[in-house]
């Protein structure tokens, strides 16, 4: 069992996650709008869930924190509690908290260290005084009602004897007689059962769908009456139960007898004969009752008797509960289905080597030119396509959990600098690739708390420029031509061109009296040691940071532009693949070896005549239609032996706005390629971004355009100077 | 013929839980996340015990109990309703739509096991 | 649930299959009770009941009932596995006489 559990532990993790995000989201929501029902709803659900699922998993500690800021939740939901600014404080420490704790647990730490264990106690305590007098109300538990031992014989039995009639609507709800005497047939031995039917009225007024099933039945058993009675515990409110323990008075017998509605004689025939009493207890005790005068006080049961619902008095006040439902995140749930991103990767290998075969089957079939076979090979690799999209598809998560992410973060910077900035989020439906999304969440954040932190200036510089008081940063999202574009935007006060110039003057980055383009200026910020934060705040600006941004984002395969405006504000715009697993590339060949362009860069092919290619040899760029266009011979750049075709072609290729050529021998043309990554001693050879199987298994490079692109620029840039 | 119980619970860890504890007791689980969801795979395949919890996105336990009485194959499936201790109204308004079972979250799993072999033997 | 019931020379034999439960005590109480109403003896036959609950033993029980007092025979011919298991539980195997067990 500890297995599975340890399975259904990581479920609750994946999912307590979730549930601490929407938490976080409807406090911030809260924030702004404190009546806001559904934000109040959903917020006490996540809490209740994460209660619940941590007191079935046995996590301890997340259950009984929770259960504290669940009961402030419970008076907030009914309105005795209202969400002002302080609670909501509270409760986003409290937040955190449990995510702390979530996070031990996730890691099998079960001793919590002192730190934790006080932030606990702090939070604990501040919850108690906002629940206040209501917590210290004492629990109104029911007295335990102790067995009482009258004087009088006792019978010789050895059994309990237990005596049920069911109410009429007992099988209505689905509470069959039969399932707890199998039940209770477990516990002992069921020494006699007498099952009676004398209620059941005659045939016309007989309702068959109604019970009228009673039991007196012996039952040998080491239980204690608690779990006997826990037997009946769904059916204490429909039916009348008494239960006897093993060598009762006789005049408890005597009292059953008189208290049910079958005949007397019949009731002490089945106790004689189920061995409760004998005969002659049974006879002097009906003798003895039949001489107590009426008036008389009877002798007691009282504590055999199992009163209905009286017994278990529960105990916490309720109150009344709106029937609100926050629809947002259980309807996305109802039509997902959890699987292990490992078994989604693994499919996606799969599919991944299904298209190369795919590609294998086209060559063969075209080799072998029969009409049959080339048919079926295009409709298996049409087929094969559409799997391909489809899997794609499955990894696609839309990127809105990210953003929603950090409304925290922002709301957190503004309220440490005396800020007033908003986060406005747009494009949260576009979907990027699971890798994706997981890689590029610490880029992004790094780039929104720099919009907050030094983007955004204080209320009072803002309201002296003229803008609103109130910043705004905007997060947003799209699809663009096969990429994603993410943009990080801000109405702050924009990059400072000279002040980063001069920074970069000063760390040696530049030369002096470079003439460098806006663009080239604002990317200096990604240089490595490079910030121009005056003050350092613990949000950002330790001079690590941006350089890492872009590295996390080159790995994505993505780039960086930025664009600015003093005084206006600042765009930081992302532009990423829509997939990291496969490309349709093209494929070129390059002193006999195959490389692969990818396609969506590539703009034209056109021939590089004999007489073009030495005047471009001289002066290092072609003349394309008019247009000065750098290149790059492939087969020098990667060192390819073999000797220069007679004629040799152009890739002209696009990224971000720039061109260049790329020279090759020989164009092979379109084909789909499953990236597999680089091992780490070829990771950072310039150029190439990953490699390929063919159809036939010769390996293939990926061409790292971009980065092609840059060391071309750089080198076009140095001899033109 | 192994009985059939379906867990309803907006809570993945939760049904997973029960899952494991039914089925190992030799009982076949059907799960659902919410009220309505439940009602959409309550199509004519024999359930013979509905573990629901009380509260839900989407269609709570309560109004998911509500339109089980008003199914004509189901109506008469005994229902175990799941409910923490802060619940007591909500426990009121189930009885009056019929709960008769309740099981106090969080619990254990082998009193979730106890509790459906109280209604149904494996 | 199907329910077969044959005459044969005043003897009804009433045939139960399938679900002898609360989802069908409606039909099979109207059903038995027109045969004994019809028939001067009856035979249950429940071989092929694969599921019986406390409507179904009702049913059986009732019918017991108004057979004795209205002096016609019931017996119950055939059951199966899950009709006897209950009539075990509930100690009532004297009640319904003679019975063959299914293989």
């Amino acid at each position: 069992m500890d297995l599975e559990l340890g399975q259904a532990r990581q479920t609750f993790i994946t999912e307590s996650r979730e549930l601490l995000q929407e938490m976080e989201s409807a406090l911030l929501t809260l924030e702004a709008d404190p009546e806001d029902q559904a934000a109040i709803n959903s917020l006490f659900r996540s809490a209740h869930t994460i209660k619940g699922s941590s007191g079935v998993l046995g996590i301890e500690a997340v259950e009984k924190f929770t259960h504290f800021v669940e009961n402030l939740l419970s008076q907030m939901r009914d309105g005795e509690i209202k969400a002002r600014k302080e609670n909501i404080d509270l409760l986003l420490e409290c937040r955190d908290h449990i995510s702390t704790l979530t996070a031990l647990a996730a890691s099998g730490i079960e001793e919590l260290s002192p730190e934790v264990e006080a932030n606990g106690a702090a939070l604990t305590s501040r919850l108690g005084e906002l629940l206040g007098a209501q917590e210290a109300k004492p629990e109104a538990k029911g007295a335990a009602k102790e067995e009482e031992r009258l004087d009088g014989p006792s019978s010789a039995a050895d059994a309990w004897h237990i005596s049920i009639r069911f109410g009429q609507d007992v099988l209505r709800s689905g509470m069959d007689p039969v399932s707890f005497l199998t039940y209770l047939a477990k516990l002992g031995e069921v020494v006699s059962c007498t099952t009676l039917f004398d209620s059941m009225p005659p045939v016309e007024d007989m309702d068959p769908e109604s019970c009228y099933l009673g039991f007196e039945i012996d039952l040998k058993s080491a239980s204690d009456k608690a779990a006997i009675e826990g037997v009946f515990e769904f059916v204490r409110e429909d039916a009348a139960i008494r239960i006897l323990p093993p060598f009762s008075r006789v005049a408890s017998y005597v009292e059953l007898i008189s208290e049910l509605p079958e005949d007397t004689l019949l009731l002490g025939e089945i106790l004689v004969k189920g061995g409760a009493l004998t005969s002659r207890e049974l006879e002097d005790a009906l003798a003895k009752q039949r001489a107590t005068a009426p008036g008389e006080e009877k002798p007691r049961i009282g504590d055999l008797l199992i009163e209905g619902g009286s017994v278990h008095a529960e105990t916490v006040a309720a109150a009344a509960e709106k029937q609100k439902k926050n629809q947002s995140a259980g309807a996305k749930e109802a039509s997902t289905v959890r699987i292990d991103a490992a078994k989604l990767d693994a499919l996606v290998d799969l599919v991944g080597e299904l298209v190369i075969s795919g590609a294998n089957i086209e060559q063969h079939s075209a080799r072998i030119a029969d009409a049959g076979l080339s048919e079926s090979a295009s409709v298996m690799l049409r087929l094969v396509e559409e799997i391909r999209e489809s899997t794609m598809k499955i990894r696609m998560v839309p990127i809105g959990e990210t953003f929603t992410r950090f409304r925290r973060v922002v709301r957190d910077i503004s309220r440490e600098l005396g800020k007033d900035v908003d986060l406005v989020i747009s494009g949260g439906d576009t979907e990027l690739d699971k890798t994706v999304i997981e890689k590029i969440g610490d880029p992004l954040m790094h780039l929104v708390r720099n919009s907050a932190d030094h983007g955004i200036e204080g209320p009072e510089e803002r309201k002296a420029a003229g803008k609103n008081a109130k910043g705004t940063v905007r997060l947003n999202a799209f699809h663009d031509a096969g990429s994603i574009i993410i943009e990080v935007a801000d109405d702050g006060k924009g990059l400072d061109r000279e002040r980063i110039a001069a920074k970069a003057l000063s760390a040696g980055l530049i030369q002096h009296g470079a003439q460098l383009t806006d663009q080239e200026v604002f990317r200096l910020i990604f240089e490595p040691g490079f910030s121009t934060a005056e003050a350092i705040t613990k949000f950002s600006g330790r001079g690590v940071g941006m350089d890492v941004v872009k590295r996390n984002i080159e790995a994505l395969r993505g780039t960086i532009y930025i664009e600015s405006a003093q005084g206006t504000g600042t765009t930081i715009r992302i532009r990423l693949p829509l997939t990291m697993a496969i490309i349709d590339g093209f494929m070129v060949g390059v002193g006999g070896s195959p490389y692969i362009i990818p396609l969506d860069m590539v703009m034209e092919c056109v021939e590089l005549s004999e007489a073009e290619r030495s005047a471009a040899d001289r002066r290092s760029y072609i003349n394309l239609r008019g247009e000065v266009l750098p290149y790059v011979r492939l087969k020098n750049f990667f060192n390819e032996g073999g000797l220069t075709a007679g004629h040799e072609n152009i890739v002209i290729v696009q990224y971000g706005g720039h061109k260049i050529g790329l020279v090759v021998d020989e164009l092979f043309g379109e084909v789909q390629t499953v990236i597999k990554s680089l091992g780490r001693v070829y990771r950072d050879i310039k150029g190439i971004s990953g490699a390929t199987i063919l159809g036939n298994g010769q390996v293939a490079l990926i061409l790292d355009v971009p980065r092609l692109m840059q060391s071309v620029e750089t080198s076009f840039m140095a001899r033109s100077a | 013929m192994a009985k059939t119980v379906m867990v309803i619970d907006d809570s993945a860890s939760i049904r997973q839980v029960m899952s494991l504890t039914l089925s190992k007791a030799g009982y076949d689980v059907t799960e659902a996340c919410d009220g309505s969801d439940a009602l959409g795979k309550l199509t004519g395949q024999k359930v013979n015990l509905i573990v629901c919890d009380v509260n839900m996105p989407n269609m709570d336990g309560i109004t998911f109990l509500k339109s089980l009485k008003d199914k004509p194959g189901y109506k008469f499936t005994p229902v175990i309703m799941l409910t923490t201790e802060s619940q007591e109204s909500k426990k009121q308004e189930g009885k009056a739509a019929g709960a008769k079972a309740w099981v106090v979250k969080p619990f254990k799993p082998e009193q979730m096991l106890d509790a459906v072999s109280k209604l149904i033997a494996p | 649930m199907e329910i077969r019931v044959q005459d044969n020379n005043g003897l009804s034999t009433v045939a139960i299959e399938g679900e002898m439960n609360i989802y069908h005590a409606m039909e099979l109480k109207s059903v038995v009770m027109k045969a004994l109403d019809e028939a001067e003896a009856v035979e249950l036959d429940l071989s092929g009941v694969s599921e019986f609950d406390s409507s179904g033993l009702q049913i059986v029980l009732l019918a017991c009932r108004e057979a004795e007092k209205n002096n016609r025979k019931l017996s119950v011919k055939a059951s199966s596995a899950p009709v006897d298991s209950v009539i075990e539980l509930f100690c009532l195997g004297g009640l319904l006489g003679r019975r063959e067990r299914k293989a």
